[in-house]
């Protein structure tokens, strides 16, 4: 069976919103709302009476819920390590930018 | 049914305490957790620790677990005939255990226990996959035939595994690191639970010739030292074909010739550019002519590549 996919949605262009966010990433609503309070997980329009959230804090949401899962990481420890994790990823994005620059005979 | 050893897996003796399974969880968890490492297939063997875990930890499971008695990893067996009774408490008459796999079976046994079984409903699963895809099919956009094989919930209930084929689409300016989300499309939910999402991580195949950066591309363009000196122009290969390029006069080694819009596209409009990096390389072997018009070179020429070796606060003082 063929199933063609027609609805793709980048991860950049579709913002949801706050109950959207707990529903898709299995978070649960009060872990939620405390990262979201911490600024560990920041919706696009902080002033909102209904936030949306974009990408970033759908990856973040992600992890937060892996994390809290799997090494059962309370409120306090989860924006630190959401925080080290975007980081490190930044700098990999740089390494990776700095490397594009470089000749590729001399890498 | 293939038998897994749990304790073997997370590297302990059949009695091992509470606490050592914990301990060994954790341990193994911080290596190969896919958010925290980098270990080539850390994530598969992750999902080994996390499932031997999960059975492990919970007293009732774990006791389950042990009462299928001890077998080689890989072994086909069949859990004891009184063992279904026992452990299965939904009165489902329809759960049969062949072509379960065993993290399929407990996991049955936690939706039949905790979440009220046949008649709760149940989420379907998440499903991630990583699509390498090339930088012509990022330029053009593509579709890709991807099969996988999706844990969901059967009519019964039960957890199973589905082939599912698929046709997807990925738009042109995918770049690297990025993720399409494809939702509901992941496992199927049951008795009302919504369906999973599918996510894609796309990252892109090297490329003989191009360097990716976000948009951007970047090419190595290897000069001959008198075109570098005197100017030239060249062809450029680029993802949209082949491009002329003015190299200007005196041309030095790492400068970026930028050829604007000649990148990637991006989803949202434009195009990145691509930029051609300099390098002069020089003939592995000169012939006798050559050689001697490098010497003449040499000879009346004032240049002095190392002029700044003698500049003031260049000399270690």
């Amino acid at each position: 069976m063929r199933v063609e996919l027609t609805e793709m949605l980048w991860f950049e262009e579709h913002a949801v919103s706050f109950s959207e966010l707990s529903d898709l990433t299995g978070l649960s609503p009060g872990i939620l709302e405390e990262l979201v309070g911490s600024g560990a997980i920041e919706p696009l329009d902080p002033a909102s009476p209904e936030p949306r959230f974009g990408a970033a804090a759908l990856e973040a949401a992600r992890h937060a819920h892996r994390l809290h899962e799997d090494f059962e990481l309370d409120t306090q420890a989860l924006p630190l390590v959401l925080g080290l994790l975007e980081r490190i990823e930044g700098l990999e994005q740089q390494l990776q930018a700095l490397r594009a620059r470089l000749p590729g005979r001399i890498r | 049914m293939k038998y897994k050893d749990y304790y073997a897996v997370l590297g302990l003796e059949r009695g091992a305490s509470d606490e050592a399974i914990k301990k060994a969880y954790r341990r193994l968890a911080r290596k190969y957790h896919p958010d925290v490492s980098k270990e080539a297939g850390a994530e598969e063997k992750f999902k080994e620790v996390a499932e031997a875990y999960q059975t492990l930890k919970d007293p009732e499971k774990r006791a389950a677990y042990d009462q299928l008695g001890a077998h080689q990893p890989g072994q086909d067996f069949q859990p004891p005939p009184d063992w279904q009774e026992h452990w299965q408490s939904t009165g489902d008459e329809s759960f049969s255990t062949e072509g379960l796999d065993l993290s399929e079976l407990f996991e049955r046994l936690r939706a039949g226990r905790g979440r009220g079984g046949a008649h709760g409903s149940m989420p379907g699963q998440d499903y991630e996959i990583a699509v390498p895809i090339t930088i012509a099919q990022a330029y053009q956009g593509t579709e890709l035939d991807l099969d996988l094989n999706m844990p969901e919930y059967d009519a019964q209930g039960q957890l199973r595994r589905v082939p599912h084929a698929f046709k997807a689409r990925i738009p042109k300016g995918a770049s690297d690191g990025q993720r399409l989300r494809v939702p509901g499309k992941g496992g199927k939910g049951f008795n009302g639970g919504r369906n999973g999402d599918l996510y894609l991580n796309i990252s892109l195949r090297p490329h003989a010739l191009y360097r990716a950066s976000g948009h951007d591309l970047y090419l190595d363009l290897p000069l001959a030292p008198w075109e570098a000196v005197l100017g030239t122009s060249v062809e450029v290969p680029t993802p949209g074909g082949l491009v002329r390029l003015t190299v200007p006069r005196n041309t030095q080694a790492g400068r970026h010739l930028r050829l604007p819009r000649r990148g990637l596209p991006i989803p949202k409009g434009g195009q990145g550019d691509l930029y051609a990096v300099v390098l002069i390389v020089v003939p592995s072997v000169a012939g006798e002519q050559e050689a001697a018009l490098y010497r003449q070179l040499g000879e009346i020429s004032a240049f002095d590549p190392r002029a700044h070796f003698s500049e003031e606060g260049s000399y270690a003082s």
